[in-house]
């Protein structure tokens, strides 16, 4: 309830915040009677309300997304850029920019598509390397995703570097591999909320079982759980999620590894309560975050990746040093 | 009396290893059994066999009379809890949180606690005596507190049939007691057990039964007494039969109404005056370097050796 109310105030107040400053009231006029908002309204419902509402599901893709592969893997520092999964979204998205960049089906985007494409693709591999013995080891987790993370983005740069200077993808693509939230059009925004949504529904009772799985894959299984089933839902989710939000922001590192852990501070680690307060409260961080990157240093703006960096970086660390010392969260 | 476990032929392979082959035994309502065997055996994965967490190459295995392909998977939980030999969480679930995993198998679609699954939980919880720690966090516990926690999360799946795999290892003197104690309250309460145990002295007091795993010979199935011979332990182990004598002679296994065990081995003399012998062998021809097919080989603890020993399986006896 709380990083409900929070979250609209997030987005009213980011909003409100840029070249052109709206009040609090003024925005909430403007979104209560759009046609009598003039140039407030044109502002609002072009610029800032789509990006605004963009950092939002982008934070609630990756934080949810976060919440599940740490379940998964029974490591608190999973998280979808430091598995790669995110480049591999990446990736495939760059792909579907510049070489099919008509190319759709049944209504999905080419670009989210081949976006989960490369999510699942790069989870496959880390998976596979990382799972040794029956178990996953801390180390062949964050090595794999090290490696098969720096090789999917090579290969996106190597993408980016064949394109000619003229080519739009190129714009959206350098602004992926910065992190940057671009400015959707409507139609994608909802499209993306509306599949966010039912994969945030569908991944409420896989989060449950996450908390028996906790126990030991052995354990999980020796509870009924189809240990196998749920793996296999949970890493085409979290693909989901992050191909989803990979489409609006790109490269954002540590969302999904920073606010489930303070979250976990707060409310305990039950999965199963932990999955909608992280999709709130990391909507609520990344607008925030967003709206720092883009205000901050205005007219310029920066990108929200290299914000999160700077604040995640310092987290992780701090979280891979207290693991080894205490192996336990 | 019926049989809760019974294996019939069932053989089981890994990879290229054959870990069964036709091992058939049966366990009755409300025993205590212990399995005996040295590690390698197959002791885990005999537990993991029977609680439907691997399946056999061959031969059935049935749970209440019925085999264990018929019965569906949560149903199956909810008659057979495994406690496995660890238990690590990776995150700072508590106690309570922990045993009310052991509902997971009878919560409906939606997967909330009833009033009937927090009273499992509590009485899981009060049976083991760990209560007062509830709101702890695993990582805080010692061993002995761990294992009464593994142990709560079997009562409240209320399973009738117990699986422990090593229950008392790496635990003192004192809660080696306490939880084989534990044990003996659980199956007052009309659950059997068959627990993988090293400590021949706790398996001796404790446990109505055994069944010795040996490397290479049918598995046996009797009292404990008939069981924990020196002849069928030497061979089991790989143990030379005068350091087993005289560790079944000392006080962690006194034999009872004063007769020994089992009868003085001749051979074991003949063995003591080859390693005086030995001792005064020239020191060259103690260090030299034997290839390996100049040796022999034991089939159970796949140590080589140049002499045959009595208490190893060699490859050409």
């Amino acid at each position: 309830m709380v990083p409900a109310i929070l979250l609209l105030l997030a987005i009213i107040v980011s909003a409100g915040m840029g070249a052109v400053r709206l009040s609090f009231g003024e925005v909430l006029a403007a979104l209560l009677h759009p046609s009598a908002a003039g140039d407030a309204g044109v502002i609002l419902f072009t610029l800032r309300l789509p990006r605004v509402l963009a950092a939002g599901l982008v934070g609630a893709g990756l934080s949810a997304t976060g919440v599940l592969f740490q379940g998964l893997f029974r490591n608190p520092l999973a998280d979808p850029f430091i598995l790669g999964a995110s480049g591999g979204a990446a990736l495939g998205g760059a792909i579907a920019v510049f070489l099919f960049p008509s190319l759709s089906f049944a209504g999905f985007g080419a670009i989210e598509l081949l976006a989960f494409g490369g999510s699942l693709l790069a989870m496959a591999i880390v998976w596979s390397l990382a799972k040794s013995g029956g178990h996953f080891a801390m180390e062949n987790m964050l090595l794999a995703g090290f490696a098969v993370g720096t090789m999917l983005n090579a290969a996106t740069a190597a993408l980016a570097l064949r394109q000619e200077e003229s080519n739009p993808g190129l714009r959206i693509l350098t602004a992926w591999l910065h992190g940057e939230v671009t400015v959707p059009s409507w139609m994608q925004l909802s499209f993306v909320a509306v599949i966010e949504l039912v994969a945030l529904v569908f991944a409420l009772p896989l989060a449950r079982q996450l908390n028996t799985l906790a126990l030991s894959e052995e354990y999980a299984a020796q509870l009924g759980v189809r240990v196998k089933r749920l793996q296999i839902l949970v890493v085409l989710t979290g693909s989901v999620l992050t191909a989803l939000a990979v489409s609006l922001g790109g490269l954002i590192g540590f969302v999904g590894l920073l606010v489930p852990h303070f979250l976990r501070l707060i409310f305990g680690p039950d999965h199963f309560r932990l999955l909608p307060s992280a999709a709130l409260s990391g909507a609520v961080f990344l607008i925030i975050a967003d709206t720092i990157a883009r205000t901050a240093f205005a007219p310029s703006e920066i990108p929200v990746g290299l914000l999160t960096a700077f604040l995640g970086g310092p987290a992780f660390l701090y979280l891979l040093n207290h693991r080894q010392r205490s192996s336990s969260l | 009396m019926s049989a809760i476990l019974e294996f019939r032929n069932v053989g089981f392979s890994h990879g290229a290893r054959n870990i069964f082959d036709n091992l058939s035994f049966s366990v009755e309502h409300g025993e205590t059994v212990a399995l005996v065997g040295p590690n390698g055996i197959g002791k885990t994965t005999l537990l993991k066999l029977a609680a439907g967490l691997l399946q056999p190459s061959s031969g059935e295995i049935l749970v209440r009379g019925q085999e264990l392909e018929r019965w569906g998977r949560r149903q199956l939980s909810c008659a057979v809890a495994l406690v496995p030999q660890y238990l690590e969480v990776p995150f700072a679930f508590r106690v309570e949180e922990i045993v009310a995993q052991g509902r997971v198998p009878h919560l409906g679609f939606f997967g909330g606690l009833t009033r009937a699954d927090h009273d499992a939980v509590e009485s899981a919880m009060e049976a083991v005596d760990i209560l007062g720690m509830r709101k702890r966090v695993l990582s805080e516990l010692s061993g002995g507190e761990r294992q009464r926690v593994k142990i709560a999360i079997g009562l409240a799946q209320q399973a009738r049939l117990m699986l422990l795999d090593e229950p008392t290892q790496h635990l003192d003197l004192g809660r080696q007691i306490e939880l084989m104690d534990l044990l003996r309250k659980l199956v007052e309460r009309g659950i059997t057990i068959v627990a993988a145990v090293h400590d021949l002295a706790l398996v001796r007091e404790h446990c109505s039964s055994a069944i010795l795993l040996t490397p290479h010979a049918p598995a046996l199935r009797g009292p404990v007494q008939e069981l924990l011979r020196a002849d069928l332990l030497e061979r089991a182990f790989c143990v030379a039969r005068p350091s087993l004598e005289r560790y079944l002679a000392t006080e962690t296994f006194p034999p009872r109404g004063g007769e020994p065990i089992a009868p003085p081995d001749p051979e074991s003399k003949a063995d003591d005056a080859g390693s005086q012998r030995r001792k005064n062998e020239p020191q060259e021809h103690r260090e030299r370097l034997w290839r390996k097919d100049e040796l022999l080989r034991c089939r159970g603890c796949r140590r080589y050796s140049r002499r045959p020993r009595s208490w190893h399986n060699w490859d050409n006896d």
